[in-house]
């Protein structure tokens, strides 16, 4: 690249497996990258997965080892709970202004946890959808990256403040921290924005608000896996109890022009995958699964046939379009069977609404100049350096994720 | 159970035309049918509707009760994930059935289009006026003084024959033979609608019918009752202002068939034995304020109706259907035409209030000639349909012990 108006930089929004990969892809080629992540970790959505289709593996074994690649890697210079302000300039060079907030925890952090211990205010633990708390100095998630601490300051009573100051053997709480505006130029910008599970709320027919017992499907991967609010148990929230019968909604919220038009495409094989959750834990649970089309990709496919061999487990055409809260803590899911034309009416001691993916970017990508898809999805302009991958490019699973953060690494380096 | 696929392209078309253009939009997740107040456990709709309607299986939904079930609420319209618009595909199916029924065919397939308006509104037009010039035209527009007396009772002019008035043999001759047309043809539909929506269900020969009157007690009465109640309307959820127009409107017509019967016999029977019954009634007479107080009702029902679905349609809730409308403007026409010619005789202008009372035998006669064809014609079929559904599952069709 002899261009000398080109920075040769490359930043990479959202530290999401698709945002991991194209800022690996692109520093191993020899490009300096800027990788930036707005929660205080990174992995994005698969750090609070259970497991991941079809090989079912847990996040650990694909973040890991990208973990530590970024750890090796002098070229990629990262930055947490940081934003973008702003972009100005051109393809080759762009300025741009993010911004840091506040950790209120430095770098002397060793993670020992002696602050919480301290601590004696909670907030509710958004990594886990909010199914219990955690104190309100806390580490994100028990594989964070990077290790350190990060203190919700403004939940925290100036005596909680005192006590955790004075817990810390190594200096590491600052209070006094400010949110920090660093200006970076880079010839292009990879935008890996990821999503947001689509706020069920909204589904007003489905009423998801009326009983603890209908839950999302994100909510099921935390109460699946180990390090989830049950500790792996899939039970009912509210009154723990053991899983007999369980519905799952397909479409909650996709593929409905009222809500997200688009088909979510991971949302029948997330249901599959929690299907053998339910059964790993429940031999003999009764499972339910209500669709408008059963959606398996590919090779996918050969997953979804192996399910569908379950004897208790069974598959209707129709979608719910109603709960109704019963009085036992169990909810009746209702829909029209498409097959039989009759209503159905199955009374289940939980639902889970499979909810799609909404593109976490939303209405700033068009402040900042980008071009969107009327769906919230940022459209790639390669010729301008600006450049979507993952799920803020279009809904998509894991795999293609990665493939999708690769290939916008390849347009991105040709910009920088 | 396998179904013979018979795709009907010009019945597609047609629905596409009446207000069921987004009909192809659906991809059966069958939302609507759940979210619908109406549909029943057993046989839920409009999911299986849409997908006849796409295939074109006509017959499969002109001998369907669900259809005229069907009140359209619009919940499964809001609902509707795909803008498929269940709703107003219901509604131009209902069009399509009235269309189909309709005798004879002619009048039928003239009073479905926007375009034959002034055709529709002209026959009548035409029919009164030549009427009106038969019987003596102008030399019939009284003075002022007359016009106080006599009204519009002389509209058709006047002789000294006792037993029946010059104005109401006119009258009669122009309305009974439109009305027993209308009768008959809403017989015709209503046999031919029954016979198909036995025939769907597979009803076959009953071993035991119902008597007339075990029909009626068990089956048509309770379907009434529930009408006049309005407990299905009053279900709606996106769209339950309506029941607010269509309940006096329904009064209204209620007052008016008595008010009218009343006219007729006392005009044409009890008139012969007592002519002071000719002319126009005394405010205070308890028939005329009947009357007065369901022309109010008339029109406040109908206009709550108009704004209501002005607003549906301005909302997107509603397609703009002529189906939907022709019936509104009708309806309007008779209430205002009715009201504004009395305030005339009130107020004492015989030339205006000749024009309009003329407008108004106009909008009668267009309301009794199209009601078997147009959306009035719900009044007929969608009771026949309650009742069938009633009879359906009643033991005469249901053998209780099979279950």
């Amino acid at each position: 690249m002899s261009n000398a108006a080109k920075t040769g930089a490359v930043l990479v929004v959202g530290g999401g497996i698709s945002g991991l990969t194209a800022a690996l892809e692109a520093a191993e080629v020899g490009k300096d990258v800027f990788l930036i992540e707005r929660n205080p970790y990174f992995g994005g959505r698969v750090a609070q997965l259970n497991q991941y289709f079809p090989k079912l593996c847990p996040p650990s074994c694909g973040l890991e080892i990208n973990f530590k690649r970024i750890k090796n890697n002098r070229r990629i210079r990262t930055y947490t709970m940081t934003t973008v302000k702003s972009v100005s300039g051109g393809p080759g060079n762009y300025e741009v202004t993010l911004e840091t907030a506040p950790r209120y925890i430095n770098s002397n952090c060793t993670a020992c946890g002696d602050c919480a211990q301290a601590c004696t205010d909670e907030i509710d633990n958004a990594f886990n959808f909010g199914m219990d708390k955690r104190k309100a100095i806390y580490l994100p998630h028990e594989m964070a990256f990077p290790r350190r601490y990060v203190l919700a300051k403004e939940a925290c009573s100036a005596q909680c403040l005192e006590a955790v100051k004075a817990a810390c053997k190594y200096n590491a709480i600052d209070t006094e921290m400010q949110a920090e505006t660093v200006t970076l130029h880079v010839g292009s910008i990879v935008w890996a924005t990821g999503w947001n599970p689509y706020d069920s709320s909204k589904l007003t027919n489905l009423k998801p608000e009326s009983s603890s017992a209908i839950i999302t499907n994100m909510m099921m991967e935390r109460m699946a896996a180990d390090n989830g609010p049950t500790g792996g148990k899939i039970v009912r929230p509210g009154d723990n109890k053991e899983i007999e019968s369980i519905a799952f909604v397909q479409c909650a919220g996709s593929r409905d022009e009222n809500h997200l038009e688009y088909c979510s495409y991971i949302c029948c094989m997330a249901t599959f995958k929690q299907m053998t959750y339910v059964r790993e834990r429940y031999p003999n649970a009764k499972i339910y699964v209500f669709y408008i089309d059963l959606r398996t990709p590919g090779k996918y496919e050969h997953f979804r046939e192996k399910l569908r061999t379950d004897a208790n487990a069974q598959f209707i055409k129709g979608k719910v379009a109603d709960i109704v809260a019963e009085s036992d803590g169990s909810v009746t899911v209702i829909a029209e069977n498409a097959v039989t034309g009759e209503k159905i009416r199955q009374k289940v001691d939980m639902c889970v609404l499979a909810t799609g993916m909404q593109p976490a970017l939303g209405e700033q990508g068009k402040a900042l100049g980008l071009k969107m898809d009327g769906n919230g999805f940022v459209v790639s302009e390669p010729e301008k350096g600006m450049i979507a991958a993952g799920c803020a490019r279009s809904a998509a699973d894991v795999y293609t994720c990665a493939q999708s953060g690769t290939a916008a690494a390849l347009k991105a380096i040709q910009t920088a | 159970m396998s179904v013979k696929v018979q795709p009907d392209i010009d019945f597609i078309k047609e629905m596409k035309e009446a207000g069921g253009d987004t009909l192809k939009k659906c991809f059966q997740c069958a939302t609507c049918s759940v979210v619908c107040p109406l549909s029943s456990d057993q046989k839920p709709f409009p999911r299986q509707q849409m997908i006849f309607a796409q295939w074109g299986l006509k017959d499969r939904l002109l001998g369907d009760p669900n259809v005229l079930l069907c009140h359209q609420c619009g919940d499964c319209t809001a609902y509707c994930p795909r803008g498929a618009r269940p709703g107003d595909v219901m509604g131009a199916i209902r069009a399509y059935a009235y269309r189909h029924y309709g005798w004879p065919s002619f009048l039928a397939n003239l009073a479905s289009k926007s375009q034959n308006l002034p055709i529709l509104f002209g026959i009548p037009a035409a029919i009164i006026c030549i009427m009106w010039l038969i019987a003596g035209g102008s030399h019939n527009i009284p003075n002022a003084k007359d016009f106080v007396d006599f009204g519009y009772s002389h509209f058709f002019g006047h002789w000294d024959f006792k037993f029946l008035t010059r104005n109401v043999l006119f009258i009669d001759l122009i309305m009974i033979p439109t009305a027993s047309l209308s009768v008959f043809a809403v017989f015709k539909g209503v046999t031919g609608l029954w016979k198909k929506m036995t025939e769907n269900a597979g009803i076959g020969a009953a071993l035991y019918r119902p008597s007339p009157l075990q029909f009626v007690k068990e089956f048509l009465w309770p379907s009434v009752q529930e009408i006049v109640r309005h407990d299905r309307f009053k279900k709606c959820e996106a769209n339950k202002d309506r029941v607010a127009g269509h309940q006096p409107l329904m009064w209204a017509f209620i007052g008016l068939f008595f008010v009218t019967g009343y006219s007729f016999i006392s005009q044409d029977f009890i008139g012969i034995l007592l002519p002071s019954l000719h002319g126009p009634m005394s405010m205070l007479n308890p028939v005329k304020i009947i009357a007065n107080i369901a022309a109010i009702a008339m029109i406040y029902g109908v206009g709550v109706l108009w704004s209501n679905r002005s607003e549906m349609e301005e909302s997107g809730q509603a397609t703009s259907t002529f189906y939907d409308w022709f019936l509104i403007w009708m309806i309007m026409g008779v209430g205002v035409t009715g009201m504004g010619s009395e305030l005339m005789r009130l107020i004492g202008i015989p030339s205006l209030g000749y024009v309009v009372y003329y407008l108004h035998l106009v909008s009668v006669m267009m309301l009794f000639l199209y009601m078997p064809y147009t959306k009035f014609a719900h009044l007929v079929y969608r009771t026949l349909a309650m009742t069938f559904e009633r009879y359906r599952e009643s033991a005469y069709v249901k053998n209780p012990l099979m279950g």
